[in-house]
């Protein structure tokens, strides 16, 4: 691996290859992502966007090619997976906080059983990144009683809890009411400049431009283009990309 | 403002576990009207000869029988409805197994118990298990009662379990599998209790239908509530007074156990509203 201790190579994916039944979702995509990199993954619905990101800690088997994160291979070692899951964490499009469970509890879950910490250890862990992400005072309510917004910040505090070295997130905005939006952003944002890597798969042209230091944009199950998002936005070089930001674009 | 009103209610719900049950405890009024059905079906098992004495005369003399008789239905629904439940995890597990011979086995159980008549199964345990067992193991009618209504009622337990966890989103189980958590400890953190929500009620509900099956234990000349009523009907040739009471009685322990099914659909389904 490379020396330069900002340029080390955290997540390695080399011809991922993934299909449904016979729909092509994923085809040769290779991508190196480095630590402490913020990478907004854009494009159509459908162009395999998503997929890829769920191929990263395989909520989704790849098919053909090979992903390295932080120098463990992903394949079908269980203690590989487990390794890997330790080190990325997860937000998802529709939050998915354990409904049964206070926000408290949500948060502290996992440092528990699988970082085996007792349990004041992980609760008091748990409210210094609830109070993080601002809802230190929410910690004994259940997720049902909080607004999306609220719900999308705990998953992002129950991620952050096991301690990754690697965030995806995977559209964590686009089950959210506008006005609740910004609230999640101004999360990620802040996550941002902490120097955690961060996989970004998001409609938010905004935050891509303001917020990421490289740009993916996905079409038809390959990567089209791998940029800075300043090229991408002022001279992208396919026309695929370019008939997706003019459709995008009055949107920001 | 339902939802401060709730927030007090679990802050003023003492203990260190609010998990799960504690949600649905702090909404205290279901909890109450479960509590109050347990003991008024006690108290009405314990004392029910007593007022039941004072009756004229084909119930009064023999009110202790009605009493025995009850009590007889009560363990006989109590002790194979939990074996049933039991039976029920156990086997709705199995089918949701990804081993295919242990899935056809559940599948068969289910298949057999449900497409058979419960008399049937009845008077098959009764009948073939001293044939079966060595002479040495005596297994009484209640045992044989017993066993039979746990395995009918354990099969459709089988298909609430299976449904509870259906029910469970998969974005559940992704999101605590993300989070590093096992497969074993993703099913008890996570969707076990999950499932419950949906499969408690379904199970209760299977229970209350027990109170009634276990009428079809008088074939096999266990003395529970229906073959009391047969019996002294029988002596005292008043079948109309006698049947009415041995109804009420049925009524009466139906109600307590559909009273605590509804109290428990109550909690639970506060929880799922609460959820959308």
């Amino acid at each position: 691996m490379n020396t330069q201790a900002s340029h080390r190579p955290i997540i390695e994916a080399r011809n991922v290859g993934k299909r449904f039944g016979k729909f092509q979702a994923l085809n040769d995509v290779t991508a190196t992502f480095y630590e402490g990199q913020v990478t907004a993954i854009i494009g159509p619905s459908g162009s395999g966007k998503s997929t890829f990101l769920r191929t990263l800690n395989r909520l989704e088997k790849h098919d053909s090619g090979s992903i390295v994160v932080d120098g463990i291979t992903l394949d079908d070692d269980l203690r590989h997976l487990d390794a890997i899951r330790r080190e990325v964490g997860m937000v998802f499009q529709s939050f998915n906080l354990f409904s049964h469970l206070t926000i408290l509890k949500n948060v502290s879950l996992a440092p528990m059983r699988v970082r085996k910490m007792s349990r004041a250890a992980a609760e008091a862990r748990a409210l210094t990144l609830l109070e993080r992400v601002g809802l230190k005072d929410q910690a004994h309510k259940y997720p049902v009683q909080l607004s999306g917004g609220q719900q999308q910040r705990v998953a992002i505090a129950r991620a952050l809890a096991m301690d990754p070295k690697v965030l995806l997130f995977d559209e964590p905005t686009s089950a959210l009411d506008p006005e609740m939006v910004n609230e999640v952003l101004a999360v990620m944002r802040e996550l941002a400049h902490t120097g955690i890597t961060m996989l970004v798969v998001t409609h938010e042209m905004g935050f891509a431009r303001e917020v990421a230091d490289r740009l993916i944009f996905f079409d038809l199950g390959v990567i089209l283009e791998d940029t800075t998002p300043a090229n991408f936005f002022l001279n992208p070089n396919h026309d695929r990309a370019k008939a997706f930001l003019s459709q995008v674009k009055h949107g920001y | 403002m339902k939802i401060n009103k709730l927030d007090t209610g679990l802050r003023r719900c003492n203990g260190l576990d609010r998990r799960f049950l504690g949600m649905n405890w702090s909404r205290q009024h279901p909890g109450w009207m479960m509590f109050g059905a347990m003991v008024g079906l006690l108290l009405f098992l314990w004392g029910m000869a007593i007022p039941l004495s004072l009756a004229p005369a084909p119930i009064g003399p023999v009110a202790h029988l009605f009493a025995e008789g009850a009590r007889a239905t009560v363990m006989l629904t109590l002790i194979a409805g939990s074996i049933g439940v039991v039976l029920g995890v156990l086997a709705g597990l199995g089918k949701l197994s990804s081993f295919l011979p242990l899935r056809w086995l559940c599948d068969f159980y289910v298949w057999l118990m449900r497409g058979t008549p419960l008399l049937l199964q009845i008077l098959f345990v009764w009948l073939t298990l001293p044939q079966i067992l060595p002479d040495s193991i005596q297994v009484s009618d209640f045992a044989c009662a017993a066993i039979a209504l746990a395995l009918n009622v354990g099969a459709y337990n089988t298909e609430c379990v299976r449904a509870g966890i259906l029910a469970v989103p998969q974005g559940q189980v992704e999101a605590a599998r993300a989070l590093g958590l096992s497969p074993f400890q993703t099913f008890m953190d996570v969707v076990l209790p999950q499932s419950m929500r949906v499969a408690l009620p379904a199970l209760a509900n299977n229970m209350a239908s027990l109170v009634k099956d276990s009428s079809l234990a008088y074939a096999i000349s266990v003395v529970e509530l229906t073959m009391v009523g047969y019996r002294v009907q029988a002596e005292s040739y008043q079948p109309i007074p006698v049947f009415l009471t041995i109804a009420a009685i049925y009524l009466i322990l139906t109600t307590a156990f559909t009273t605590l099914t509804a109290a428990l659909e109550n909690q639970l389904d506060v929880g799922r509203k609460r959820q959308e």
